[in-house]
């Protein structure tokens, strides 16, 4: 087992790091005082109560076009190494491709169908 | 390296057709007026990729696509039987959303496309393609849980399904991910020969990874402790969506298991046999027993599915001289059964869902009591239906692994699965109906009808002539 060897320095720190952290936890929660009032049981915030999520609201229509973007990104990803050796795969290479993007095309008309692209 | 050939192409016709269909569907979702057309389009597909895979391939082995795909009689098998599952759970689908705002022309073709995926994971000679076709498969069955968007138990239903499944994905990609670290390949045939090269002592992170590979593809089947997800998305999900995931996905699931277990780690016996046993024999146990107590239908054929999965792989238990041929056997008769099954319960609407709403029912609707008596005892495997022979066959299989205890362990299940269906067949002719009862349709729709009778002919035939099946499975 020598090639694990470099690998034991990061396991004791790991075993040290959550040991004393989870025997924290685990000490205080057990071995000290409990007396819970409703003010202690609130969500500890300074101010007003919290009354939204901690990120805001954000219009699903960003989520639309964020996924419209990947279908795209995707594409892209694979165009990029094809492009590379378009020469030698020939027609057949052109053929598959021309299958792949006609596929991803679907999807891309199916999110155009129902109104993905409309901004409202 | 050359690109797929035409000739590669052929072997994927039968995906080719499925695909083909979906997209079109897909593409003509907003413009179908007519809710039958989809239906017709995916039977057509089904009808036709059956079709290709059963007499148009031959079943001499061919391998293509640089050795990640295959159509030989193992896969064909499957394959008929996956498209069966299709056209049959299109049949059922009829009607079934009509109170609910369900796009008919998407929801056929996830149903397409998920069974594009059982079939390629059920061809596949190469952990990435096999996890290709698996993925497909669950990503499609998420969306399929949830169609339902406006019923609320729907969407926790695959919320719960789409985080457990993608941890047992998880799970199994790392389960892979070992495997190739230890054997530089990830085609089957590849591990084989690393494995068998490296000789019996191998490393212990084989061991882990086997049993991950193992614990991500007994998710995809149910088998217990991966099974938790199963009767809540059942339940959440519409009946002929937990359908197709009782049968079509734990067949392919079945179907890669073997494939992985008797081809891939075929030298790791002993430990596969370790695995394998457990994994059937709390199956049994767990499913059977925790069926009693269930009140609602949908989570009592769950249970009773994850018990029948821990009965499938009573055939696998024997290892590559067992052969699969018992679990493919099980798996075909298993299906028609309890798609019949959940085709009663879409047949008597809200009313089938409750394990009360069967109170009386065979005053009522004589019919539809006499085919549900008929699948119950099939599931509770007595003669003369197919449930008797395919118990019969996978516990004869065990036997002759000389895993002796199993067999008894499955043998006395049996008697507790049986109170479990018989109560129902009970509350069908011995009691009397309910006085506020569930709505149920006033007619059954000719498509729902002529499902049933499919089931009920193949589960009355695979019990009447048990030989018939024989021809036809081979092992991986």
């Amino acid at each position: 087992m020598n090639e694990y060897n470099e690998y034991i320095g990061i396991a004791v720190s790991f075993i040290l790091a959550f040991g004393i952290a989870g025997a924290m936890v685990v000490l205080s929660s057990t071995l000290g005082k409990k007396k819970p009032t409703d003010v202690k049981l609130s969500p500890f915030e300074c101010g007003m109560e919290p009354i939204a999520l901690p990120m805001g609201r954000l219009a699903i229509k960003f989520y639309l076009t964020a996924i419209l973007f990947i279908l795209f990104d995707v594409e892209l990803v694979f165009l990029y190494p094809w492009a590379v050796i378009y020469r030698d795969l020939g027609v057949l290479g052109l053929v598959e491709m021309g299958v792949f993007l006609g596929v991803l095309m679907v999807g891309f008309v199916y999110a155009w169908d129902n109104g993905a692209l409309d901004w409202k | 390296m050359n690109g797929p050939s035409v000739a590669d192409m052929a072997l994927l016709a039968p995906e080719l057709i499925l695909v083909g269909i979906a997209l079109v569907l897909v593409v003509a979702a907003r413009r179908l007026r007519s809710s039958a057309v989809p239906v017709i389009a995916t039977v057509v597909a089904a009808l036709a990729a059956c079709f290709v895979c059963g007499w148009i391939l031959s079943s001499e082995p061919k391998i293509g696509f640089g050795g990640m795909f295959t159509v030989d009689g193992y896969s064909q098998f499957f394959k008929v039987l996956i498209a069966a599952t299709l056209v049959l759970v299109a049949l059922l689908s009829v009607k079934s959303f009509e109170r609910d705002n369900v796009p008919r022309g998407e929801y056929h073709a996830l149903l397409l496309l998920a069974s594009t995926g059982m079939m390629l994971s059920v061809s596949a000679l190469d952990l990435l393609s096999l996890y290709l076709g698996l993925e497909l498969t669950t990503l499609c069955a998420y969306i399929l849980v949830g169609i339902t968007v406006d019923k609320p138990t729907a969407n926790e239903a695959a919320i719960k399904y789409f985080l457990l499944g993608s941890f047992a994905s998880a799970l199994l990609l790392f389960g892979m991910a070992l495997t190739y670290g230890l054997t530089g390949t990830t085609d089957f045939a590849g591990i084989a020969q690393a494995l068998t090269d490296q000789g019996p002592a191998s490393s212990p992170l084989l061991l882990v990874g086997i049993g991950l590979v193992a614990a991500g593809l007994a998710f995809k089947i149910s088998a217990v402790p991966f099974h938790a997800w199963s009767p809540d998305a059942y339940e959440g999900a519409s009946a002929p969506v937990a359908a197709l995931l009782a049968t079509g996905s734990k067949v392919a699931g079945l179907a890669a298991l073997g494939r992985v277990c008797q081809v891939a780690f075929a030298s790791q016996e002993e430990v596969l046999t370790v695995v394998l046993v457990v994994l059937a024999g709390l199956s049994i146990l767990v499913g059977s027993v925790i069926a009693v107590s269930q009140t609602d239908m949908k989570r009592l054929l769950a249970y009773s599915s994850i018990a029948h999965a821990g009965y499938a792989l009573l055939g696998l238990v024997g290892g590559p001289a067992g052969g699969a041929t018992a679990t493919m056997t099980y798996a075909f008769l298993y299906v028609f059964m309890t798609i019949g099954a959940f085709g009663v319960v879409i047949a008597l609407g809200r009313r089938g869902e409750s394990l009360d709403g069967y109170q009386g029912l065979a005053a009522q609707r004589p019919v539809t009591a006499a085919i549900m008596l008929l699948f119950l005892l099939s599931l509770t495997g007595l003669p003369p239906t197919a449930g008797f022979a395919a118990k019969f066959v996978v516990i004869t299989s065990a036997i002759r692994a000389d895993q002796v205890v199993l067999a008894v362990l499955a043998v006395v299940c049996t008697v507790v699965t049986a109170f479990v269906y018989l109560r129902i067949a009970v509350f069908m002719y011995m009691k009397e109906p309910q006085q506020s009862q569930q709505p149920e349709p006033s007619r059954v729709p000719a498509a729902v009808t002529v499902a049933l009778a499919v089931a009920a002919l193949v589960t009355l035939i695979g019990g009447v002539f048990p030989g018939i099946l024989t021809a036809w499975v081979v092992s991986p």
